[in-house]
């Protein structure tokens, strides 16, 4: 996903992933972190192809850790999580939105390079859930 | 001249000991009040602000994503409010393109009484027409987060509009404009409030999306409903809320109302109403307000009869914000939405506003908040901890005292106590941070709080277990906000004086889990959050004077320091004093005798692992802070371990002989040198008097004499020109008595000063510093200097010769007298003294330097907030070998330093970079 514009419809090929909550002792855990938000300084994402895109992006994956066993990849680009969008969020909203407590299964969009370069011309911005 | 040294090295001590002091230091906390009230309250305060930079920006998307095309929001033709025109926008929208002002300023106003007229007096068809309008709008607004999403819920209420609304005015903005317009000209006291406006419009606008968004914080869970099934309560919670904090609309309110009070079960149908007509507060609580009463008067009229006339000339306004004695009496209102939406509200107003603050104080809202905190039902002690945390958020104590005065902090440890919920643990810990930062108040939150804080929050978030299942890996710690709002309390309170020391030492598993959590961001390089920098804090205050007191200290003093074991605080450091000055020449010897001991016995056996207080000062420490050191790109984590260095290495026992000896044999040396060069003015002081604790060692001594005379050097000014970096004088005067310490008892390291070409400087402050202390302290060491009678034929032939070395007239008047090294032994005590004061005085001055440094223009600090944040785990100083971004960021922290305003976009946030989920 590149540049994004406030206001404008939004084109992104996006991968649907959904990952069991691991329980670790009283956690659930996911196994991956993120960086980014629009609190966070967008220049010093290094995955992002627009450095004023202040989106969530998946920074680490545990190996064999949940996240990675569904498919997420190191600098996807979180789009929504559970239906709620991640484009404008601050870094700890994004955090709140993915480890809620209750929730076992978080679904996830997301967008890759790979997958905006293997797909073009594809329309699947923010498909409701 | 020898006694000197170890003065100095006292000294150095005290500095630390300024415990306060270093804790204020390190943590800035503390121990100043200025400072630690603003650090702290910064902190949570930054979290808010955080949240209020958030809102802006959504608030922008939402409009102009999913309301752009209706040309609801447009911010165009809107408002005279330019830039903030977003959230006026949606203000001004909602209330029918009048209640921007309102909004603003009702509260004020009303406080005047000069608003008390203006409102309630429009005819009710208005009401209704916009009614449609609003409720859309809410709902778009609520849903800003996704694009789609807002325009899905549009459509269901667009019928709405062309029935209640004027065809003209719907979503366009030259409504508003004509409503404003409206309003504005033919009023009297709605132009003065105009006016008012004006003036006050940044404040507010910006402070209302801040509420809002601090609103919407709160309710967070509730911003699901959409997707999630959320009590209905809380959804309707949450739409009232935002009405609330939008202006309310009271639209239709009478009709409502019987509803309403016919079936107060029906809870759910009443926040819905409330949502829709937010104004119905007002309505509950009229009769509660008693003591203004008066102002009521606008309320009956809202009841049915207008005045019409007023209704002509005010088009919108016939509703108001309840004021504040009808909102706290609220909080006693018997319906429980009721309350927790009062106290959000409150909430919401008290948001960076002092006066309201205040008002809410002597309005005794504050017990009544408290009273709260036992409240069974989560929303409204959620609320009510909301509000309290906000209140208790400022400068000015005696708010914190009020809270204290009604038990409010042994009420939000019991709540802590009690609630499994996260954001009310947030709220709590949020809360304690903030009156930890009032000196009175820590330790009575140290009584109330520290077990519990510890056991609730610490150990379980730090990963830290009792005893360990050998089976289960070894926890992580988590970087939670409740981590992180708790930490920063302890550290606060960790600065209150001994005692205060003592009970955190003493408080079960906090030194280990503390410890533990700091292992654990060593081992996943996650350095940089304001977690892992409370902790260093508090381990760096708590390490503070550990050599006198903690139990049986005494056995541990060092044999080599004549000493009485078993003697009082006091009068050991005047024998460590004595011991050193008649060790001088010996001292070297002596020290290294305990090296070879070290060496060779290494360190003590254990029968089983420390545990406890005891780990602060186990050599292994040594390699956790220089870990620290190493990686962390935050200021302030770095100045707390080196200042953690600073207090284990001071001091004559013999832990501090194992920490001195390990510092060097783990590496440290070169890596504390290297910090010398930091940009940061509290960092290279802290550095440099740990360097000169560790001197006390005399391997060390000759290592730093020969690696870090240059380093300490360059920061020295020269002459009037100060150099780059423009280090404060306590700064100045640190790394001077770091040169004094490591030239005294070796000509080989006053070679090396020479060489570095430290005399011209030397000289230089020695005549021209606008610093008594500066020049007193180079003077010692040119003084020093000179005494070695080795030296002086080369520096002769540098062109310098007695004159040079010798105090100026008019800056030490009292050395001419005595002339030599005779001499010292008055400018000592002088020195001293000024050392003395300037860290009582640090109440004074630090706070100054610190709130630069940790507030609002902290440039340094929030250079490094910012870097970090996108950072992965480690990242090294800036001079060091680049890491990935290490580029741009020594780019960012140079170029940053004096674009002080454009930090809050970065800083705000402590947050980590980089989060685990």
């Amino acid at each position: 996903m590149s540049s994004f514009i406030p206001g404008q419809p939004l084109t992104a090929v996006v991968q649907r992933i959904q990952i069991q909550k691991l329980r670790q002792g009283d956690n659930l855990i996911l196994g991956f972190s993120i960086g980014g938000g629009i609190d966070q300084d967008p220049g010093q994402n290094p995955f992002s192809d627009d450095k004023t895109d202040k989106g969530i992006y998946v920074t680490r994956i545990t190996p064999r850790g949940p996240a990675d066993e569904a498919g997420l990849k190191m600098g996807d680009k979180l789009m929504q999580v559970n239906g709620w969008d991640m484009t404008m969020v601050t870094h700890d909203q994004a955090r709140k939105r993915l480890t809620k407590k209750n929730e076992d299964v978080v679904r996830l969009l997301v967008t890759r390079r790979s997958l905006e370069e293997a797909v073009k011309h594809s329309m699947g911005s923010y498909p409701r859930q | 001249m020898m006694q000197e040294p170890q003065e100095v090295v006292e000294e150095t001590v005290t500095i630390e000991e300024d415990p306060g002091t270093p804790t204020s230091h390190v943590s800035v906390v503390t121990s100043d009040d200025g400072t630690t009230r603003r650090t702290e309250t910064k902190d949570i305060s930054s979290n808010v602000k955080v949240t209020k930079m958030v809102k802006t920006v959504t608030t922008r998307t939402v409009r102009q994503v999913p309301l752009g095309p209706d040309g609801l929001p447009l911010p165009e033709g809107s408002s005279p409010l330019g830039s903030y025109t977003d959230s006026i926008d949606r203000r001004y929208m909602k209330n029918g393109g009048f209640i921007t002002p309102q909004a603003t300023s009702t509260l004020t106003r009303s406080y005047n009484n000069s608003y008390n007229d203006s409102y309630g007096e429009a005819p009710e068809s208005q009401y209704v027409r916009h009614y449609g309008l609003h409720d859309g709008y809410a709902d778009l607004t609520d849903n800003y987060g996704s694009l789609s999403r807002g325009v899905n819920f549009r459509p269901p209420r667009y019928p709405y509009l062309p029935n209640s609304y004027r065809p003209e005015n719907s979503y366009t903005l030259p409504i508003r404009k004509d409503d404003y317009g409206h309003v504005a000209q033919p009023q009297v006291p709605m132009g003065s409030s105009t006016v008012d406006l004006n003036r006050s419009q940044p404040e507010r606008f910006q402070a209302e999306p801040y509420g809002l968004e601090d609103d919407r914080r709160s309710l967070g869970p509730e911003e699901e409903e959409p997707y999630e099934l959320e009590p209905d309560y809380s959804t309707a919670n949450r739409r009232t809320l935002q009405g609330a904090n939008r202006g309310r609309t009271h639209r239709e309110p009478l009709r409502d109302m019987p509803r309403v009070r016919g079936y107060p079960d029906e809870a759910i149908e009443a926040e819905l109403i409330d949502e829709r007509h937010p104004y119905i507060h007002g309505m509950y609580s009229a009769p509660l307000a008693q003591p203004e009463r008066g102002s009521m008067a606008s309320l009956d009229r809202m009841g049915g009869r207008r005045s019409p006339s007023i209704d002509s000339i005010r088009k919108d306004p016939r509703w108001r914000d309840p004021d504040l004695p009808e909102v706290i009496a609220m909080l006693g209102h018997p319906i429980d939405p009721v309350k927790s939406n009062a106290a959000a509200y409150l909430q919401h107003l008290c948001y960076e506003n002092d006066k309201i603050k205040k008002d809410v104080r002597q309005l005794k809202g504050i017990p009544v908040l408290v009273g709260l905190l036992d409240h069974p039902k989560s929303e409204v002690h959620r609320k009510a901890c909301g509000a309290l945390r906000n209140i208790s958020y400022g400068k000015d104590n005696d708010n914190k005292v009020a809270i204290k005065i009604c038990d409010g902090i042994p009420g939000l440890v019991r709540l802590l106590r009690k609630t499994n919920d996260m954001e009310v643990r947030e709220l709590i810990t949020g809360t304690l941070w903030n009156l930890s930062s009032y000196e009175p108040l820590k330790m009575v939150i140290i009584n109330h709080g520290l077990q519990t804080l510890t056991n609730e929050v610490i150990i379980p978030h730090s990963g830290w277990e009792h005893e360990p299942n050998e089976d289960s890996k070894p926890r992580d710690a988590e970087w939670t906000t409740v981590f992180k709002n708790t930490s920063g309390c302890l550290r606060n309170v960790s600065s209150d004086g001994a005692e205060a020391r003592r009970r955190l030492r003493e408080c079960e598993g906090l030194v280990d889990a503390l410890l533990h959590a700091l292992q654990s961001a060593v081992g996943k390089k996650d350095m940089d959050n304001k977690s892992v920098e409370n902790c260093v804090c508090i381990m760096r205050n708590l390490s503070y004077h550990v050599h006198k007191e903690v139990p049986g200290a005494e056995r541990f003093q060092d044999p080599s320091a004549p000493q009485a074991p078993g003697s009082a605080g006091p009068q050991r450091k005047k024998k460590d004093d004595a011991g050193c000055f008649g060790g001088k020449k010996a001292k070297g010897r002596k020290n290294g005798e305990n090296d070879k001991n070290y060496d060779t016995l290494d360190l003590p056996k254990r029968s089983e692992p420390s545990k406890g207080f005891e780990l602060l000062y186990q050599p292994e420490v040594v390699r956790l802070y220089l870990s620290l050191l190493t990686e962390s790109q935050n200021y302030n984590t770095l100045e707390a371990a080196a200042g953690a260095l600073q207090n284990l290495s001071a001091g004559q026992w013999t832990w501090s002989n194992y920490i001195r000896a390990t510092v060097r044999k783990e590496k440290g040396l070169p890596i504390l040198v290297e910090l010398l060069r930091s940009d940061s003015d509290k960092v290279v002081r802290a550095v440099s008097i740990a360097l000169r604790n560790l001197s006390i060692d005399r391997r060390n001594k000759d290592l730093i004499g020969s690696y870090a005379m240059r380093d300490l050097v360059s920061n020295l000014p020269s002459g009037q020109q100060r150099p780059a970096k423009n280090l404060e004088e306590d700064t100045v005067v640190a790394i001077l008595n770091t040169i004094h310490e490591i030239v005294t008892d070796s000509s080989e390291n006053a070679r090396s000063l020479a060489q570095a070409q430290a005399i011209e400087k030397l000289v230089a402050i020695n005549r021209t510093s606008q610093s008594a202390r500066e020049t007193k302290a180079a003077s010692h060491v040119l003084q020093t200097v000179w005494s070695y009678k080795e030296l002086r034929n080369a520096l002769t032939k540098d062109g310098w010769n007695k004159s040079h070395f010798q105090p100026t007239l008019a800056t030490t008047p009292k050395a001419t007298k005595n002339g030599k090294p005779g001499y010292d032994d008055t400018t000592l005590p002088l020195m001293e003294k000024n050392q003395g004061t300037r860290k009582c005085g640090s109440g004074d001055m630090i706070p100054m330097d610190e709130l630069g440094p940790d507030g609002y223009s902290t440039i340094d600090q929030r250079d490094k907030d910012c870097k970090y944040k996108t950072v992965d785990g480690s990242v090294d100083q800036t001079e060091r070998e680049p890491l990935k971004n290490d580029t741009n960021r020594k780019h960012y922290i140079r170029s940053n330093r004096p674009a002080v305003s454009l930090v809050d976009a970065c800083d705000v946030k402590p947050q980590p970079v980089d989060s685990w989920v």
